[in-house]
């Protein structure tokens, strides 16, 4: 036998013995944990054994009938969209002011500020808002509607305003991390462009309308994929401030906070892992379907 | 077309010099004025957005050194404390077991980064300079499980350390760390980069392939294992849904899941400045880390567009 036709070179064992922590951990923690979800999400498993009996898809239907699974679904969604919108909108806002500023420090200062928020936890953003939007007139964010004259609002105790406080809360993480993105994409908007235009009689705010935004559309498509992804997974702080039945009265009920509940709580591992399954379908049709929005008005650029 | 395509701008711009000229000596003056002002309006808005970011903050550090607020809290809503005391700490201190916590992060945060950042580079080294035979499925299979979000896979990770027995021991954060798929990406791209021929002439010269990679490629990769060290203690610092999961006893618990375990058993909103205390105090390695390491922070995330 020819030294090329040899089962395995050199090259390849040392390539394998190189990437075998990868590919164990790729193995152990991506690939089976995957395919045991969808073997159990078939199966009646209660508890934390890997058995029982075929049960098809009852499983998915059992979740497809809960109407707790479309609330939740529902919330997730709300919260994810409204947050997700708002956070690009000021963002992008926050981002064209600290690009258009002359003066280098400040410039670098508000960046600086704007990110701060961002490394903070989410347990820590969770237990600080707790009590700035206190439902009492000691809370900061009601002591200053009462300037106004309003009365203290039950931010997180009052199912009218739960989720709507849980996008602001989240909004004051965000905003940050996508204005440090918007910024990097500012800057790579080519000048001459905007030369040309001002050349044109463009004004400052109609060369931001027609050349920076269009200019910028693949950052906002990576910015709503990363958003929509991220909001469809809000966990940590709702279930923290609503507990595991996501009160008040299931308004802060998630998805994730859904299959952890029927994991962890109620050990209904067969339907948990199927809630878990439609998700995840969920969440690649969105990607999907925003991925060809982006293609498709990009056209031939 | 393309003679003409270049004198086209040039023109125009003639034309606006011509047009400044011709309204006047008042028109550059008024320019500068509009632009001090519109500059003067920049910095007042940006101003106003940096204050609603760093109130909380305040907010958060004031409160924590009120022992007026150690029962509830005080009304009107103060920034100056009431009673300015550090008894707040030391009550979050015994009532916490803040030391333990934060120690506790301190050790998982520096397993899962030593486990990762060995895993990425040396499936990156290897992916970008040794020629071996599915390299490209490596690569591509790392690279979509990438996007399986962790809520996905949870269940089954759970059972799988609960099944051998690792469930509330620190393996059950140090062994998934192997799985840095992001990392591998970042240390390829970086290694990329660096020349073929220092390899080369390394087994040239007789070297393994372990120490060509040790002593000449990875000295080299310092850049981007920082930028991974960063990304990696920030997201393992910050997380609580894996421990929730994975540890069981209190005496293992990281500071996230010991700060949300003591607030879920107590209720929300008791004691506010101890927990703001005590909110303070697990912070001050994050912002700390972002205050020395902000530029690399603030680089490394335009750059990649992605945290963990």
């Amino acid at each position: 036998m020819s030294p090329r036709k040899r089962l395995l070179t050199r090259n390849d064992l040392t390539g394998y013995l190189f990437n075998a922590p990868l590919i164990a951990g790729v193995a152990a923690f991506a690939v089976y944990p995957m395919a045991a979800a969808l073997y159990m999400s078939f199966r009646q498993t209660e508890g934390s054994v890997v058995s029982g009996a075929w049960v098809g898809l009852s499983n998915y239907s059992y979740v497809l009938e809960d109407s707790q699974f479309w609330k939740a679904l529902g919330n997730t969604f709300y919260m994810g969209v409204l947050s997700v919108l708002l956070g690009i909108a000021i963002s992008f806002i926050m981002a064209s002011l600290i690009n258009s500023l002359k003066w280098n420090l400040g410039k670098n200062f508000f960046k600086g500020v704007y990110f701060l928020p961002n490394v903070v936890s989410a347990v820590a953003t969770s237990l600080l808002f707790s009590f700035l939007f206190y439902p009492g007139k000691e809370g900061l964010l009601n002591f200053m509607l009462g300037w106004l004259g309003l009365d203290p609002v039950g931010w997180f105790t009052d199912p009218r305003y739960s989720r709507l406080s849980i996008v602001l809360m989240s909004l004051w993480g965000a905003v940050g991390y996508n204005t440090i993105i918007f910024l990097a994409g500012l800057q790579s908007v080519p000048r001459d462009l905007h030369e040309a235009a001002e050349v044109d009689g463009a004004g400052s705010f109609k060369r931001w309308l027609h050349i920076t935004i269009p200019y910028l559309r693949p950052i906002f498509f990576f910015m709503l994929v990363m958003g929509t992804i991220g909001g469809m997974k809000r966990f940590t702080d709702v279930w923290l401030l609503g507990g595991t039945a996501g009160n008040p009265s299931g308004s802060l009920m998630t998805a994730v906070l859904y299959i952890y509940r029927n994991a962890f709580l109620a050990s209904q591992m067969g339907v948990a892992t199927a809630a878990s399954y439609l998700l995840f379908i969920i969440i690649l049709a969105l990607t999907a379907i925003l991925l060809l929005l982006n293609r498709k008005k990009g056209g031939p650029d | 077309m393309t003679n003409f395509a270049p004198t086209e701008p040039l023109i125009q711009k003639g034309e606006e010099h011509l047009s400044l000229s011709r309204s006047g000596t008042l028109q550059p003056p008024s320019r500068k004025r509009r632009d001090a002002l519109s500059q003067t309006v920049l910095f007042i808005v940006l101003a106003a957005g940096s204050i609603v970011m760093i109130i909380p903050f305040l907010w958060m550090v004031m409160t924590s050194f009120d022992w007026g607020a150690r029962l509830q809290l005080s009304f009107p809503p103060r920034l100056w404390p009431q009673d300015p005391s550090t008894k707040t700490y030391e009550a979050a201190f015994t009532n916490i077991p803040m030391a333990k916590y934060i120690w506790n992060s301190f050790l998982v945060s520096a397993g899962v980064i030593l486990v990762s950042a060995v895993s990425a580079l040396l499936s990156g080294y290897a992916l970008s300079k040794i020629r071996f035979r599915g390299a490209n499925i490596v690569l591509l299979l790392a690279l979509s499980t990438m996007m399986i979000p962790f809520e996905m896979t949870m269940i089954p990770q759970y059972l799988l350390f609960s099944g051998v027995g690792l469930i509330d021991t620190y393996w059950a954060f140090y062994l998934p760390a192997m799985n840095y798929a992001f990392g591998t990406f970042l240390a390829k791209a970086f290694i990329d980069q660096l020349p073929s021929s220092l390899r080369e002439a390394g087994v040239i010269d007789g070297a393994s392939e372990l120490s060509v990679f040790w002593r000449i490629y990875a000295p080299l990769c310092a850049p981007i294992v920082a930028t991974m060290v960063i990304l990696l203690f920030l997201g393992v610092w910050n997380d609580m849904l894996w421990p929730l999961l994975a540890l069981k006893s209190s005496d293992k618990y990281t500071i996230q899941i010991g700060l949300a375990m003591f607030t879920y058993n107590n209720g929300l909103n008791q004691q506010p400045s101890i927990i703001m205390a005590a909110t303070a105090v697990s912070l001050i390695p994050v912002v700390l880390v972002y205050l020395f390491l902000q530029r690399y922070i603030i680089e490394s995330i335009a750059l990649t567009g992605i945290k963990q």
